[in-house]
């Protein structure tokens, strides 16, 4: 997908001093971005964070934006960037929680756990049999349908890594929905 | 092709994404192979339903207020970014300064070692300035001269 030529021209108003363009560049990504960072996420506030931190970025940057390629699918490069920073960042959080966690008594609440099971989504139950990058490959060529060169270019990685990943994780999401989840296969 | 080779390929072949070269010998294999082709047929569905569930997914939209705001800040930062991006170009600057002179001074170093060991080891050279000392073994009294590589008297030490 190439850069359209009203995006080209926003572009150059842009970099020319005129920060109103801006709005109207990014606009037409702004549902879909926020979209992108959630799946990325699974929580809505990181989500806002992520996509936030895009948009300022993908301003602050856009002189060094390589306009040969789609305005979308660079923005969402930087979010997926933004939402691994942050995954990482969640982690080393979660490991000291976890740790201080132990020390305390354990607080028995199965009724929450199950709550908490039965609210996730079915695409949040598939998304999480995946490893980090066969989740990010997978949002990213599956549903936000980038091709398998821009995937690669926005995860910093190869085709070669892209095509093994997919096809792990269609693997995977294939076996998950035909094991636990008959409903989804049989579109009921 | 084999049918473990085929079902290799399938989850790529399901999404479109098989290289061209590999896609002509995989559908010859599917042409007579049913069990293959049901598993094909499985990945599509599988691959469909989660992009049927990823669009009913409900997505969050920020307010009309919230986005002006977001977009009035960004425009906004790049005004107050001005002054800590020059700060950023003076720090840089200053340490590439610093180590510009930090490389000087060791370079300087290591050569006015090396010259005043090659002017202790080279065969045929002489010392800029030499030392006699002579001492009186009865009044223990030190006489240092100093001359130069001619053997003219530079001063001397009591």
């Amino acid at each position: 997908m190439r850069m359209n030529e009203t995006e080209k021209e926003l572009v150059a108003i842009i970099l020319s001093g005129r920060s109103e363009a801006f709005e109207p560049l990014v606009a037409p990504y702004r549902q879909s971005l926020l979209a992108l960072a959630f799946r990325l996420t699974r929580n809505w506030e990181d989500a806002r964070e992520v996509a936030q931190e895009a948009l300022l970025r993908a301003f602050k940057y856009l002189a060094r934006y390589d306009t040969s390629r789609s305005f979308r699918n660079w923005l969402f490069q930087i979010a997926a960037n933004e939402a691994r920073d942050r995954s990482r960042k969640r982690l080393r959080e979660a490991d000291v929680i976890e740790n201080a966690q132990r020390e305390l008594p354990a607080a028995n609440d199965p009724e929450s756990g199950r709550r908490s099971q039965e609210f996730r989504s079915d695409l949040e139950k598939c998304l999480s049999v995946l490893g980090r990058r066969e989740r990010e490959v997978f949002i990213l060529r599956d549903l936000e349908e980038m091709d398998i060169k821009e995937t690669a270019r926005a995860l910093g990685c190869s085709s070669i890594s892209v095509r093994v990943n997919l096809s792990s994780a269609r693997r995977k999401i294939r076996d998950t929905i035909r094991t636990l989840y008959p409903h989804l296969e049989e579109g009921q | 092709m084999t049918c473990r080779k085929v079902k290799k390929a399938l989850p790529l072949l399901a999404g479109g994404d098989l290289p061209p070269g590999k896609v002509r010998k995989v559908l010859a294999h599917l042409e007579r192979c049913s069990t293959c082709r049901e598993e094909l047929a499985e990945y599509k569905r599988a691959l469909g339903r989660v992009k049927a569930a990823a669009r009913e997914e409900g997505v969050k939209d920020w307010t009309g207020a919230e986005w002006q705001a977001l977009i009035a800040g960004i425009a906004a930062s790049k005004t107050r970014r001005r002054g800590p991006a020059f700060g950023l170009r003076s720090r840089w600057a200053l340490a590439t300064g610093l180590a510009a002179v930090i490389v000087l001074a060791a370079t300087v170093f290591i050569f006015k070692d090396a010259a005043f060991r090659r002017q202790e080891i080279l065969p045929g050279s002489s010392p800029d300035v030499v030392s006699v000392t002579m001492v009186s073994h009865e009044t223990g009294l030190q006489v240092v001269w100093f001359l130069n590589k001619n053997f003219e008297w530079k001063g001397d030490q009591k």
